[in-house]
């Protein structure tokens, strides 16, 4: 099978217009005919379940939470990129384009971004008319703030809490078409199937997670918006409930993953505290804009931060990167901070954190200044660490926050499943190998609101779609197969509990394929995955019953998933013999410590077709071709 | 009229009667205390302005009317509004702790509320039913209070009118929607002064009478 | 950051799912750091009865940095706990001593049925939002984001009530179980921005009386909700909200 990413043809300012004018339409009345099933209720589930809902379509939107409120893009704290120019710094469509394909280190594919930096207005202009309190300037426009690394102010904010905001926006869109009876809603449901009939994607197998009762739904396409992977390393950023299960089933049914190597380190996260830590806090890299990152000079110099004079501090990101300093890429970062602490500086207890200190910005713009930017920040840290930052430098250490990998998507979101499309973090997106900040709530609602609007209306209108019923075996297969595997869960009866497995391998890839691999290591990660597997299959231990709002039983599932993904994800990074982006491996890099991209050999995407539970993963690969920004080395000097 | 009858039956609707009809009582409250502070200045003064009531009779009559609606109101809607908030909290916690936003006086309101409906009916039967000639107020109040049991009853009842109304004033601003930062500190300070002014000034005539008058008069 | 480990007692509800009576069961924590927040002590007691065969107890939690509304539960007779403006995810075991027992139940509302153990349905919010809590505006239709101002002052105060989280801590810890902060948090926000002026009269009355359907209390100024709210809500949003129902009753149209 040779992927065709269905981009079209033209100069990039006019391949999305050309191409929506080229698009099937549905005909007004023939849309209520259609249902759409939507899983997941973040910011592109939530955004994508209201805009089908309002053009008519019947939609069933699925959560794992309690309510679609909760999705974890809520959690997103600096804000969303839009390339209006309020400022007149210089910004355009075109240098959005162009900053996210460099920042993502060209391995993202051109024209997806360059529609996603086109429509990036429109969510700001939708965003406002639904109401969410953006910052404002005193003459009651739009504010607007410099954001992760970029050199024109372009990111719209809603104090430290735009995720939330945009969230409960599109949660408000969604509530007021669940009201009009457009969208019937099923929280509280996992989805522990894709049911294909025909090759096409038509319905799902979910578990209601209150009762325990499984249940089947048919539609006309399934839209897939599950988010991301990051707890596949047990210690993310990342909600508890983020799993990566959905988009394995899918890819278990014939839907490719493209680049899963590809995950995200944010750089200011507060330090590991302990083994039973259960998460970890992002602290939102707004801070990197007042705050000034340092280690001692000295190797393990224990004094306090305020007793290590001036001199003797080593601001490493001034002193690395001149021009961008503080405020260098996520991936730059965080590998700096590694580096450092690598090299016996770090700070803290562990001995695994570096000092961002915001004495010099509270000096120069006051306390007042200070706290009305990051005051719910400041507080936040406080209560998690219980020290004040005010007075004394926060500790940070990078995290797991992002996954740029996901299910693979052509220009229309489709995946290799006809009839399944993927959005936000589910796909393997816009970010190429790294992700810019503030662009993660761009992308999951420009895919919702402003592109499977009228893509999936393409797919519809090529008909071709007869009736299914959920009595069909392809339902009662699914059905059965997602029992089968539960019953086996709970009939193990081991000795170990689920996080203890989790933990394992969350820790296994941390070291092994985390933020600077190695092929050994790589190498010794793809040699336990499989053991931990087996292991977990036959020493488990799940307590409660099927029938039953069991979170135990829950989280089995998604560690079992975990489990397999995890090889993929190794896999791929052995694969990718370069560096580029969230992928560094050691063995690849400039004199300077950067990752040095090998555009020959792998300037592709790199998609995985499952072959079988015991046979190795298939590699396709889509080329890249970049005609409009030219392939240079990355440079924050 | 549907819409009157939505507009009432709603929560915000009730709280609305409860606070415009509280509002005229604390009126009737300031209108009260003026008048029997006359008390405190012998029994010409007291006399003359019982006097004066009486020559008003048709605005009275208009105001006794006016009161017995409002309290006819104001109980029922208290009625309902408590058992409403009873049965919105099937279970109780095993031991719930307050967070400091409730005081003494809020956590009472229905308790006070109905202690106070008693005492009216009380002060009524007593002091209305039978009324004494305007001319002979005062000696008819110095010997109503010649009995201890008279005057903590009365002192008591005015504690718990005090109480109800330091957390009923202001409430009744913040439920019809009267809550600015520029006035708010001042409302919740005029409750606290009103109560004290009601426990003290009406409070203390039993007290007067049994210890100042009585104890002059021999 | 100084770790320190305690003992502690704890007295958890536990009911079962479908059942309407509950009860409460001792267990004891042991060698819980200080570090930990209280979810991570959760963590360490269900690890422990999952490896003596027992059932683990059921709470609701997702993102565990304060921000989603999924955790809760009565602590010590406090919603979230003792420490102000904090969710219980957020709420940390530096505040417990050695030796403390800790009390730990459900949200207790008519209208927040117990699903299992200390996990309630608060799907009465998401019923209370679907009745008005919207700007009604299709996804495309909207003007330029700056062809309408919005003094900064009302953005500010629109984006405290916007703060909302929607865990239902108000409800909690309201004497009479009334959903008022809640509610108010939602009209507030819109009524404070002039995109949300069109749809005042009709939220307002929709979202009320949606609420006093489902079975919430009503509110009597108790100031519980604000007291105990983990983004400290200020009540004055449910001034602002009866000001705008009582506006929409008399002087509008909406019926």
């Amino acid at each position: 099978m040779t992927l065709d990413s269905k981009v079209p043809g033209g100069p990039i300012e006019g391949k999305w217009r050309k191409h929506k004018a080229e698009l099937k339409l549905v005909n007004p009345a023939n849309k209520r005919k259609f249902t759409v099933i939507v899983v997941g209720t973040g910011l592109a589930g939530g955004s994508a379940s209201a805009s089908l809902a309002e053009l008519g379509y019947n939609v069933k939107t699925f959560c794992i939470q309690d309510s679609p409120r909760r999705a974890h893009s809520i959690a997103a704290q600096g804000g969303i990129n839009a390339a209006k120019n309020y400022p007149n710094d210089g910004d355009s469509v075109w240098r959005l384009f162009y900053d996210t394909v460099k920042g993502g280190d060209f391995r993202a594919r051109e024209a997806n971004v360059y529609r996603l930096a086109e429509v990036s207005n429109l969510i700001i202009d939708q965003c406002a008319a639904q109401g969410i309190p953006f910052a404002r300037e005193y003459s009651g426009l739009l504010a607007n703030r410099s954001f992760g690394g970029a050199q024109v102010s372009r990111t719209f904010y809603a104090r430290g809490q735009t995720g939330q905001q945009l969230l409960l926006g599109a949660y408000g869109s969604l509530s007021r078409q669940i009201a009009a009876g457009k969208v019937t809603m099923f929280p509280r449901r996992e989805m522990l199937d894709l049911v294909v009939v025909n090759g096409r994607a038509r319905g799902i197998v979910v578990r209601n997670l209150v009762t325990g009762q499984m249940e089947r739904h048919e539609a006309h396409a399934v839209v897939l918006a599950t988010g991301g992977y990051g707890n596949v390393f047990f210690l993310s950023t990342n909600a508890m409930a983020c799993n990566v299960t959905a988009a394995w089933r899918c890819h278990k049914k014939g839907a490719f993953f493209a680049n899963p190597c590809f995950t995200q380190i944010h750089p200011t996260c507060i330090p590991v505290h302990g083994a039973f830590q259960s998460k970890l806090t992002l602290m939102s890299e707004s801070l990197r804009n007042d705050g000034r990152v340092w280690v001692p000079k000295t190797k393990g110099d224990a004094r306090k931060p305020k007793d290590i004079p001036e001199s003797e501090r080593d601001y490493y990101l001034e002193r690395k990167y001149p021009s961008f300093g503080n405020l260098v890429p996520r991936d730059v970062a965080s590998r700096n901070a590694k580096f450092m602490c690598d090299a016996g500086m770090g700070v803290g207890e562990t001995g695994l954190a570096v000092y961002l200190d915001f004495a010099d910005a509270i000096e120069r713009d006051g306390k007042a200044v200070i706290e009305k930017k990051y005051g719910n920040l400041f507080a936040m840290y406080e209560k998690i660490s219980g020290e004040d930052p005010y007075t004394t430098p926060m500790m940070i250490y990078p995290a797991i926050h992002y996954t740029m990998g996901g299910l693979w998507v052509d220009y229309d979101l489709m995946s290799t499943i006809p009839g399944l499309f993927v959005l936000g973090e589910a796909n393997f997106s816009d970010h190429g190998a790294n992700r810019l900040g503030a662009s993660a709530l761009m992308q999951g609602l420009a895919d919702g609101y402003f592109v499977i609007p009228y893509t999936i209306g393409g797919y519809l209108a090529g008909g071709g779609l007869e009736p299914v019923s959920t009595d069909s075996a392809a339902f009662a297969d699914a059905e059965k197969e997602a029992v089968a595997r539960i019953e086996k869960l709970l009939s193990i009866g081991g000795k170990r509990t689920v996080d203890d497995f989790h933990k394992e391998l969350g820790h296994l890839l941390w070291n092994d394929c985390g933020m600077g691999r190695t092929d050994a290591g790589l190498q010794n990660a793809l040699d336990r995955i499989p053991a931990i597997r087996a292991e977990f299959w036959e020493n488990v231990r799940v307590p409660g019953g099927r029938a039953d709002f069991n979170q135990s039983l829950e989280r089995a599932g998604r560690v079992a998933d975990f489990l397999e993904f995890a090889e993929l994800m190794v896999t791929d990074a052995l694969a990718r013999r370069e560096s580029c982006g969230g992928h560094f491996n050691e063995a690849f890099q400039t004199p300077e410590n950067e990752a040095l991209r090998d555009d020959e050999n792998f300037c592709h995407v790199a998609a995985w077709e499952y072959a079988g539970d015991k046979k190795a993963p298939v590699l396709h690969k889509e080329p890249l071709t970049f005609e409009n920004v030219k392939l240079t080395q990355r440079s924050y000097k | 009229m549907d819409w009157v009858i939505r507009t009432f039956s709603s929560s915000v609707g009730k709280k609305s009667l409860m606070a415009v009809t509280g509002l005229g009582f604390v009126g009737f409250l300031a209108g009260h205390l003026a008048g029997n502070f006359t008390a405190y200045l012998g029994p010409a003064a007291l006399n003359g302005y019982a006097t004066h009531l009486h020559e008003l009779a048709l605005v009275v009559k208009a105001a006794e009317i006016g009161l017995v609606l409002f309290a006819c109101v104001h109980v029922t809607t208290g009625l309902l509004l408590f058992i409403q908030n009873l049965a919105a909290r099937p279970e109780r916690y095993s031991g719930k702790k307050w967070a400091g936003g409730r005081t003494l006086s809020s956590a009472t309101m229905p308790y006070t509320g109905l202690l106070i409906l008693s005492f009216v009916l009380y002060h009524l039967f007593e002091f209305r039913l039978n009324p004494p000639e305007p001319t002979a107020l005062f000696a008819f109040v110095a010997n109503y209070f010649k009995s201890p049991l008279n005057v903590t009853l009365y002192a008591a009842a005015m504690l718990v009118v005090a109480l109800h109304v330091r957390h009923g004033l202001w409430s009744a601003f913040q439920t019809l929607g009267a809550n600015h930062p520029k006035y708010m500190p001042g409302i919740e300070k005029l409750s606290i002064l009103f109560g004290l002014l009601v426990a003290v000034g009406l409070g203390f005539i039993p007290i007067f009478f049994l210890f100042a008058v009585n104890h002059v008069a021999g | 950051m100084s770790a320190r480990t305690i003992n502690l007692t704890l007295k958890i509800w536990r009911q079962r799912q479908g059942e309407k009576k509950g009860a409460f069961e001792t267990f004891e924590a042991r060698g819980i750091s200080t570090d930990s927040s209280f979810l991570e002590m959760l963590d360490v007691v269900n690890e422990n009865l999952t490896l003596s065969g027992r059932e683990p107890v059921a709470f609701d939690h997702d993102c565990r940095e304060g921000i989603c509304g999924m955790c809760g539960a009565v602590v010590n007779g406090r919603a979230h706990g003792p420490e102000a403006g904090t969710t219980l995810c957020q709420l940390h075991m530096r505040h417990f001593q050695d030796g403390d027992t800790i009390a730990i139940e459900p949200f207790r509302a008519r209208a927040f049925k117990v699903i299992k153990d200390l996990a309630v349905d608060r799907g009465a919010f998401d019923s209370i939002i679907q009745a008005g809590g919207f700007i009604s505006v299709n996804t495309g239709s909207s003007p330029e984001a700056n062809s309408t101002p919005v003094p900064q002052e009302n953005a500010e105060a629109a984006m405290d009530a916007a703060a909302c989280i929607g865990c239902g801590a108000c409800v909690a810890s309201c004497p009479n179980a009334s959903a008022m902060l809640f509610l108010s948090a939602k009209v507030s926000q819109m009524a404070l921005l002039p995109q949300g002026r069109p749809e005042a009269a009709k939220r307002v009355l929709g979202m009320l009386r949606k609420m006093d359907a489902l079975g919430f209390g009503n509110c009597t100024n108790e100031r519980e909700c604000e007291a105990d709210c983990p983004k400290e809500i200020s009540i004055a949003h449910i001034a602002r909200m009866n000001r705008e129902f009582l506006k929409a009753s008399f002087f509008s149209k909406e019926k």
